[in-house]
């Protein structure tokens, strides 16, 4: 085991245990632990909302795209930056006004409550479990390869943890935990960078040029076309990460911590300046490894690749610069980052049990703040323990494939109904619902028939749908079924629907009824 | 005419109403445009994205990249100091007078 590692982990965990406590202490009412009160400041927020884009995948993910596929993986680089600068945009201002807890208080304004809330909730979940699941067999492989570290107790670890931060200490404490892993991560990638390039002489260009010059790909890494070759899975990496990133129920839910609309668009400038500045040193980093790891047989398996994947490029990158104290610091960095990503969406989704299902749906809202509170915590401990028992039993899931499934879920189910909802005066409850429900079948659908799954897992010839995304029709297809559905409505429930429009788009650019 | 009704017709409101809407939608689409043109030029025309700096290594294809993610950065930092600095103000003023 590595000494730095289980300081720095130590010390992490100890602190976030102190700021739960801290934060237990001050959770009284549901608008605390789901929201943390709106007390959360535009830096704070800003860095919180950059710590859940940055998790583990996109970092260790990140790099070693770089590290195999070169100049590609500046597609994903510009797609976070991008993406969450269209949220900053289109979102910010109108959802701080409109929502109280969570993104169904949006969607359910004008629509037919209860049914708009049950979609809302499906969303959520559908998101936020595959994606708890993907996140925890991520920690439990990685700490296997790093610290042989029995695999189910790494998931055993990360998922008790993450109940206790979030049903103790609701938003407070997950949020703080999340700004300290998100300064963490970003001195730590910035610490990495300085060390990758410190062999250059921080001079780029000879990176660059000694990059070209050792990799398999030659100087093809500097040039486009190293991962991708279609024009349909590029678009639909541009739309799953403006529109994924915008349906993601926990990003969602952070827009609601601040006090007001103007800290909300401060809070995501932010985080797109953190977003932006990280992700783009990732790609460096990944170039550098690929120059400081050439020749470095003991990072190799048995078959000479790198052992563990490509994920691990940023980890070993870590000892070859700075030996072994460097490499537990990186690894105890990515332990807190996966730690403080899943916090944050166990969090969401029990709020959308709780509050949605529960509170709003079954009850009709005649409930108590605390019986509410109490109903979250179950929920809290509920999720958590079956996300624990699904990571254990699912430890071969392929992490990628669920990363960027319900990526295409949120962009093709959550985000056209909340972007309709917003802007299109025409939108009917009829029509979120079936638009909403198309997005997710032909998600699935498309998933399943496209080479990750009909050729690597079910052992077919050729794939019926050539791309590694399905997000580019999956997204229309649930805007155009939405539009058709609703503009062909002609029951009360549209007119009502219609009607209340007005209302909320002045509720919404004034924050406040007239 | 309703209160509502009355505001809807504003002039005032329908002036910020249209500001806030050409902001949105106009830096919106540009970062979306940017995106997809550098994505879709690396499939249409690599070799113009893959021709290095007049003497060095570094290629259009990194250093236009990079070019696009400091503009989301700096669309997104002008978003906020004009939405700050003109839309808030008349938002603000709108609100007081139909409280």
């Amino acid at each position: 085991m590595n000494l730095t590692a289980i300081w720095v982990f130590t010390a992490f965990i100890i602190a976030s245990l102190l700021v739960t406590w801290w934060a237990a202490v001050r959770t009284r009412s549901t608008g605390d632990f789901y929201t943390a009160g709106g007390k959360i400041t535009d830096l704070q927020n800003g860095l919180a909302l950059a710590g859940d884009f940055m998790s583990a995948a996109t970092f260790l993910g990140l790099t070693g795209l770089a590290f195999m596929g070169g100049a590609d993986a500046l597609l994903f680089a510009i797609g976070g930056t991008v993406g969450w600068a269209v949220i900053l945009f289109i979102f910010a201002d109108r959802l701080r006004n409109l929502g109280r807890y969570t993104f169904a208080d949006v969607v359910a304004y004008r629509l037919h409550p209860e049914r708009l809330r049950i979609l809302a909730a499906v969303g959520t979940l559908i998101v936020a479990i595959p994606y708890l699941i993907a996140q925890m067999v991520g920690a439990g492989g990685l700490f296997q390869t790093l610290f042989a570290l029995p695999y189910g107790l790494a998931v055993l670890i990360v998922g008790t943890l993450m109940t206790v931060y979030v049903a103790l200490g609701g938003m407070l404490a997950t949020t703080w935990v999340q700004i300290i892993k998100a300064v963490l991560l970003l001195t730590g990638g910035t610490a990495l960078a300085v060390m990758a390039l410190l062999p250059f002489g921080f001079d780029m260009n000879e990176m660059f040029a000694r990059a070209a010059g050792i990799h398999p790909l030659g100087e093809r890494i500097l040039a486009p076309g190293g991962l991708y070759r279609d024009p349909v899975s590029v678009i639909s990496l541009a739309l799953a990460f403006i529109g994924g990133t915008a349906g993601l129920p926990h990003v969602l839910m952070r827009f609601f911590t601040v006090p007001d609309a103007r800290q909300a668009r401060k809070s995501i400038g932010y985080a797109v300046l953190f977003i932006g500045y990280f992700m783009g040193l990732t790609v460096i980093i990944g170039f550098a490894a690929i120059v400081l790891l050439a020749g470095e047989t003991q990072y190799l398996d048995a078959t000479g690749r790198m052992a563990g994947g490509a994920n691990m490029t940023a980890v070993y990158l870590a000892r070859q610069t700075g030996g072994e104290a460097f490499f537990g610091f990186i690894s105890a960095v990515a332990f807190a980052t996966i730690l403080a990503v899943v916090s944050g969406i166990l969090l969401s989704a029990s709020a959308s049990v709780a509050h949605d299902l529960y509170t709003r749906v079954i009850r009709r809202g005649n409930v108590s703040d605390r019986q509410e509170m109490y109903v979250s915590r179950v929920a809290t401990v509920a999720i958590g323990a079956i996300a624990i028992g699904l990571s254990i039993l699912f430890r071969n899931l392929n992490i990628g494939v669920i990363s960027a499934l319900v990526l295409a879920i949120a962009a093709s189910v959550n985000f056209p109904v909340l972007i309709l909802a917003l802007f299109w005066p025409g939108l009917t409850t009829r029509g979120a619902l079936l638009g909403g429900s198309a997005g997710l079948i032909v998600v699935i659908v498309l998933t399943v028939l496209s080479p990750t799954i009909w050729v690597s897992v079910l052992g077919h010839e050729e794939a019926i749908y050539p791309y590694a995304y399905p997000t580019l029709f999956s997204m229309l297809i649930a805007f155009a079924v939405t539009i058709a559905i609703s503009m062909a409505d002609r029951s009360r429930r549209a007119d009502v629907d219609r009607g209340a429009y007005p209302a909320q788009l002045i509720r919404s650019e004034l924050g406040q009824p007239v | 005419m309703s209160r509502r009704g009355e505001l809807l017709n504003d002039a005032d409101f329908r002036r910020l109403l249209h500001r806030r809407s050409r902001l949105r939608w106009g830096l919106a689409g540009f970062l979306t445009a940017a995106y997809l043109s550098y994505g879709l030029a690396g499939l249409y025309a690599p070799a113009l994205l893959a021709t290095p700096l007049p003497g060095a290594a570094i290629t259009w294809s990194l250093v236009l990249g990079y070019a696009i993610i400091v503009l989301g950065i700096a669309c997104s930092i002008g978003y906020v100091w004009q939405v700050n600095r003109i839309i808030a103000p008349l938002q603000k003023k709108i609100a007081g007078e139909w409280r």
